[in-house]
């Protein structure tokens, strides 16, 4: 390798050890947490979702954020699996939304408290279901 | 035809944990005589439905006053379904009587999740998500390895519990009312989803 290849690939291996850095700091950025319904992780922009119809109007691949998924939102879900993540303010592990979720592979968090309140729409979010963690990116 | 939830409160018998009297009602005209006999000297009943085609969200009156018991039953059954007719001697709804706490254990390979609420019915835990406390204990040596919440249920109440459903196989979750008088489980149902959460 010519000493200018090896400069351009130890300058490449850097950047990308700084993104990795970089993509590490942002994402420890812990903004909530919460009870572990459905593990997984997901990575995607928030949807505030108020009524259960909003449901059936997500296009994007985005993740649910609501007070709660009431039966009529859970039945929805079967019929949108363009949904990659929710995020719910009540609930735990044993609600109907939390066991369809499992179903379907969908990472979840319950009972965050205040995630329809905190969080806003359009914001990238970084979900982890196995700990119950939202970071932001 | 099978139905779910029927055979998931015949299991609490079969583990041997409390349960208010039940009888089911396949058929309302040939089990008329049954449906007065369980009424007799009841002011309030709780009717479940159970129905062999659709398993989610089901229609139920959980405090049910006799006059209106016979009604009720006989619509539910011409709708197709079957009735679970419980005994009721307290107020399920409206009330939240701090001394009554619901929840949901789940048994998954190493751990128990249990999940609380103060009051009944336990459908506004799995419904509604009204949870107050969330708890994961292992099972070899009951230490709490995750807690969310309030704490709302005693240590000695929660042990008492969990040693009652020891013997009851992973992937299934236990739904329970304790009151001050005591236990009831409502049933035992298959969560073949909960494997996830042994992860």
């Amino acid at each position: 390798m010519t000493p200018v290849l090896a400069v351009a690939e130890k300058s490449i291996k850097s950047a990308t050890a700084n993104k990795i850095n970089i993509f590490l700091m942002v994402k420890k950025k812990i903004i909530l947490t919460g009870i572990t319904a459905s593990p997984g992780n997901a990575f995607g922009k928030v949807r505030i979702v108020k009524t259960s119809g909003e449901i059936l109007k997500i296009k994007k691949e985005e993740i649910v954020v609501a007070p709660f998924l009431t039966p009529e939102a859970v039945v929805l879900l079967r019929k949108n699996r363009k949904i990659k993540g929710i995020i719910t303010d009540r609930g735990g592990s044993t609600s109907h939304a939390a066991i369809l979720a499992r179903e379907f592979g969908i990472p979840y968090i319950a009972g965050t408290g205040t995630a329809s309140k905190k969080l806003k729409n359009n914001t990238a979010v970084n979900l982890d279901g196995g700990t119950g963690t939202v970071y932001e990116v | 035809m099978k139905y779910k939830k029927i055979e998931s409160i015949k299991k609490i018998k079969k583990y041997g944990l409390p349960f208010p009297e039940t009888i089911f009602i396949f058929d309302f005209k040939k089990q008329e005589e049954a449906i007065d006999r369980f009424l007799k000297n009841r002011e309030y009943v709780a009717i479940r439905t159970d129905s062999a085609k659709n398993t989610d969200f089901l229609p139920y009156n959980l405090r049910c006053h006799k006059k209106k018991a016979k009604k009720t039953i006989k619509k539910f059954n011409d709708e197709g379904y079957a009735v679970i007719l419980h005994e009721q001697n307290h107020i399920p709804s409206g009330v939240i009587n701090k001394n009554h706490i619901s929840g949901n254990i789940v048994i998954l390979e190493k751990c128990w999740i249990i999940e609380l609420m103060r009051g009944e019915p336990l459908s506004s835990l799995t419904r509604k998500g009204e949870i107050s406390e969330y708890l994961k204990i292992r099972k070899n040596n009951l230490t709490e390895v995750a807690h969310w919440g309030k704490r709302i249920i005693s240590r000695d109440i929660l042990d008492k519990i969990l040693r009652m459903i020891r013997k009851i196989p992973k992937h299934k979750v236990i739904e329970f009312t304790f009151r001050p008088e005591g236990f009831y489980f409502w049933q035992i149902r298959e969560d073949k989803t909960a494997k996830k959460l042994d992860k």
